[in-house]
């Protein structure tokens, strides 16, 4: 029991890196490979300056709320099961 | 700049540490006091004092220096130093807290039942450690050197000199006091000025005016495999390297629980995103108003001088005094919580475990990196802390994150993996530390986590599999107590048993 949670809470882990990963890279290719992208402006400022200075933060926050959430359902899961037995 | 600031700004961080390191000390006496705070301080608390110990010279003045000098490729770092904390709460925080021992190398020891496995890994936190301070006193010197005019060796010195002080009176308890205080100290010292400056600029009367047709955001430099290789190692070094900082690490020890850390984590994220917007402006700015820094090359001296240059009179005195505390307050935070964690690692494993052991080593914590920040010179900030990052993923970060996960991890695989790491790290950074500018293999061998980071991976991995008799006997038992979370009701945090 004690490895299936292991393997719950390593494979959450993994899936939310990835997609982490994931959204880096998108990111990176907006900055550097969407010219419509790259030209438009936000109150003066450029969009690639704005999604790697400001806009980065809020989806590792979001992958952190996410991953505590299912991290922390996971454990209760495995609670609730110890508790049947 | 009036050198008068220079002072004040020093003397009062110095002091204000102080009388919080000495308001804590009443509540500390017992071995354990030292160690970890008894592990009773809030997550709240708790969070902060991460913070505050994380945002080093790299974060405070190194980003803005970056920027001034390679423009939006810099913003990289800061996402990077804020996403290490994502992997460590993903792979570390909570098992490593259940895992009850106060360092990394007493984790090597209880997961591996080695004692050989133990001292390669103090060794390695050591060297960690002291290369983690160095580019801290060099910020120091830096500082000292533009505000005051003094020789550097009064920057580096001062910071030691404090920091040695209150560690060796309070131990971790007022380090987590002084340490929280730090980071909203760190942080107003960079959100004051800033609003300031936006209001003058935005102010259209007699005061400095971004001169017209300026482009303060360059696009990128046109794309080539070395900044791609450059971008993508970098990222590897931070996120992998963050899980494995020793000072960072024994900061979860000081959760009550496993849950306990993971929302830590969560309000730690917050706060480092927070802080991560300011400098960046500080570096926009700073490429249009104080080209001339990175002509001089001292860059990072960027955030020190912008209030000054940009705003004149007793204003601009005021708000350069604050950027400079900040600045000192980040210094003394971060050596601090090193100092402490390398202390604890010293002291256990040399000197007996003792509270006077613990004194003796801190001061041997903070005197050698001391005399090698004198004996280099500094490079740009944010690069060097760079580096140690890499080092820090090609070494500690193998055992942590398999010994976690991985039951196969024995004792000779772990100690292969972080000597290989250790050793093509050091070396590449070694190397590549003299190598030409346009030499091709420049890129692969000054951020070398790319390749070292899965090299140490896959000989930690070969070997544990080559070696499986060695598996250690307590095994099952130790990965039960990483990953099962603690009993809801006997420690005081109600929402570890909400949902």
């Amino acid at each position: 029991m004690v490895q299936s949670l292991i393997r719950s809470q390593l494979r959450l882990g993994l899936v939310v890196t990835a997609g982490f990963m994931a959204s880096l890279l998108v990111c990176w290719a907006l900055v550097r490979w969407v010219p419509l992208f790259t030209d438009w402006r936000i109150l003066g400022v450029p969009a690639p300056w704005l999604l790697l200075g400001v806009g980065a933060y809020p989806i590792i926050g979001i992958c952190a709320w996410l991953y505590v959430r299912a991290a922390t359902k996971n454990e209760d899961q495995y609670r609730d099961l110890v508790e049947e037995k | 700049m009036n050198p008068a600031i220079g002072y004040a700004a020093l003397i009062v961080v110095s002091v204000v540490t102080a009388v919080i390191g000495f308001y804590g000390l009443r509540v500390s006496r017992t071995t354990s006091d030292f160690y970890v705070a008894s592990r009773t301080v809030k997550p709240w608390w708790n969070a902060s004092a991460i913070g505050g110990e994380y945002l080093s010279a790299a974060s405070f003045l190194g980003i803005a220096g970056l920027i001034v000098i390679s423009g939006i490729d810099a913003l990289w770092f800061p996402i990077g130093y804020t996403a290490g904390y994502l992997m460590l709460l993903f792979f570390v925080a909570a098992p490593l807290r259940r895992s009850g021992a106060y360092t990394i190398p007493d984790f090597a020891e209880a997961r591996l039942e080695s004692s050989t496995a133990r001292y390669v890994t103090s060794i390695l936190v050591v060297i960690v450690g002291w290369f983690y301070i160095v580019p801290q006193l060099h910020g120091a010197a830096l500082t000292i050197r533009t505000t005051t005019g003094l020789p550097s060796w009064v920057g580096a010195g001062a910071v030691v000199l404090v920091v040695v002080l209150t560690v060796v009176t309070g131990g971790m308890r007022s380090i987590t006091f002084v340490q929280a205080f730090q980071y909203w100290l760190k942080l107003t010292a960079l959100a004051v000025p800033i609003i300031f400056i936006l209001l003058t600029l935005s102010g259209g009367g007699s005061g400095p005016i971004i001169p017209a047709g300026t482009e303060l955001f360059p696009p990128p430099e046109a794309i080539d495999g070395g900044s791609t290789y450059r971008t993508l190692s970098l990222l590897i070094a931070l996120l992998f390297g963050t899980l494995g900082l020793p000072h960072v690490l024994v900061r979860f020890y000081t959760n009550p629980d496993g849950a306990a850390a993971r929302r830590t984590t969560l309000i730690v994220l917050g706060l480092l995103s927070i802080f991560y917007i300011f400098p960046t402006i500080y570096g926009v700015l700073g490429r249009v108003f104080l080209p001339s820094l990175a002509e001089g090359g001292s860059p990072d001296a960027t955030v020190l001088l912008l209030p000054g240059a940009l705003i004149g009179g007793l204003g601009g005195d005021l708000l350069s005094a604050l950027v400079v505390a900040g600045a000192f307050a980040a210094f003394l935070s971060t050596t601090s919580g090193l100092v402490v964690s390398l202390a604890g690692v010293i002291s256990q494993d040399l000197l007996g475990g003792s509270v006077r052991g613990f004194r003796l080593a801190a001061v041997l914590a903070a005197v050698v990196p001391f005399g090698f920040a004198m004996m280099t010179d500094s490079l740009a900030l944010a690069g060097s802390v760079g580096l140690v990052f890499a080092f820090t993923a090609s070494t500690i970060c193998p055992l942590l994150l398999l010994g976690i996960w991985w039951r196969g991890l024995t004792d000779a695989g772990a100690v292969a993996g972080m000597l290989t790491g250790a050793v093509l790290c050091g070396a590449a950074i070694l190397a590549g530390s003299r190598m030409g500018m346009d030499s091709p293999w420049r890129d692969v061998l000054t951020q070398p986590a790319a390749w070292t980071v899965p090299a140490a991976f896959i000989v930690t991995i070969v070997v544990s599999k080559a070696t499986k008799h060695r598996r250690s006997a307590s095994l099952s038992r130790f990965m039960t107590k990483l990953h099962v979370p603690e009993r809801p009701l006997a420690q005081e945090n109600p929402r570890s048993q909400a949902s």
